[in-house]
């Protein structure tokens, strides 16, 4: 799951080099938090939240497969 | 140093900020484990405190390294070409064919892309499984992959070529169950001699009612709405 949202924000962005990406698992719920550089917040938010939102539907297909709930989290 | 610390704070956060601190590291460098999340009671009565579990993460992930050392837990390793994609000219469909591939990898669907390319488009074909979890409700799931993939490479300057994603002729299937609906709304339309509303939908799925409809005298189309919650309207003429 991590390696999959790091791949699809390092593609969206500008510095790649400043993306980080953690995963914090729990039982049920995998909260994954994202952090990028200043400039490239909105690339990763999207107009309208279009862009996280798209990543959330992404990560709900894959935890569907896995019978479990991703968050996303984009941390400023 | 121990291999992993168990810590209880109050809250989840607080129990990931006194590991950081205990481990004098940055989050990232982290690798947490929630134990239990804590709950916050009744006015303080019953209330469980949140339980993690923290160790160093064993690959040091250094995020000023070079961007191919990221660790990575797929087998296929697939080239990330974002960095070359804006000034260098490469083929662009070859560059989403492997943009695709290695978002469906990291999915856990490794599915075989094939690419039809015209002028004004390019077109990926997913090979799936048939289980129709890439498209998702209402084709939700292919139309964000489909977002994510056109953003990551028309990302700097000018619109190059849109990208198209289809997987088991959905994208056709779609447009015939939408021209069916188009024409069965527009005959309610006429019956009730009212406007027929229909639901919100994205821009492709409108143009493919209005284009359905537009040979149809009796007929009118018009969106209403602003972003996500754009609707076309089919209203019967006048003399109609």
């Amino acid at each position: 799951m991590k390696e999959l949202v790091e791949y699809m924000v390092q593609a969206l962005v500008d510095e790649p080099k400043m993306v980080a990406v953690s995963e914090i698992t729990g039982g049920q719920t995998t909260v994954i938090e994202v952090r990028v550089s200043k400039q490239d917040l909105g690339k990763v938010i999207g107009k309208q939240g279009r862009m996280a939102k798209a990543m959330r539907v992404i990560l709900d297909a894959v935890s569907a497969k896995y019978h479990k709930r991703a968050i996303l989290e984009i941390v400023e | 140093m121990k291999d992993f610390m168990e810590i209880e704070a109050k809250t989840i956060d607080e129990a990931i900020e006194k590991a950081c601190r205990e481990y004098a590291l940055p989050r990232e460098k982290l690798n947490i484990e929630i134990i239990s999340e804590g709950s916050g009671g009744f006015l303080g009565i019953l209330s469980k405190r949140a339980k993690i579990r923290a160790s160093v993460l064993s690959i040091d992930m250094d995020i000023s390294g070079p961007f191919h050392e990221m660790p990575r837990s797929v087998s296929k390793d697939i080239p990330v070409e974002t960095q070359d994609v804006n000034d260098i000219d490469i083929d662009m469909a070859e560059t989403s064919r492997k943009m695709i591939e290695g978002i469906l990898s990291r999915m856990g669907f490794p599915f075989p892309v094939s690419i039809k390319e015209s002028d004004e488009y390019i077109l990926l074909n997913i090979k799936g499984d048939g289980s129709g979890i890439l498209i998702g409700k209402g084709g939700q799931t292919l139309d964000a992959l489909q977002y994510i993939v056109n953003k990551a490479l028309n990302k700097n300057g000018k619109e190059r070529k849109r990208i198209i994603l289809d997987t088991e002729n959905y994208r056709e299937k779609r447009e015939k169950s939408l021209v069916t609906l188009a024409r069965k709304l527009g005959e309610k339309a006429k019956r009730i001699k009212k406007p027929v509303t229909v639901n919100p939908m994205n821009a492709h799925d409108r143009r493919i009612i209005h284009l359905a409809l537009q040979n149809d005298k009796e007929l009118v189309t018009k969106s209403k709405g602003e972003g996500a919650f754009r609707k076309i309207i089919i209203v019967p003429n006048k003399k109609g």
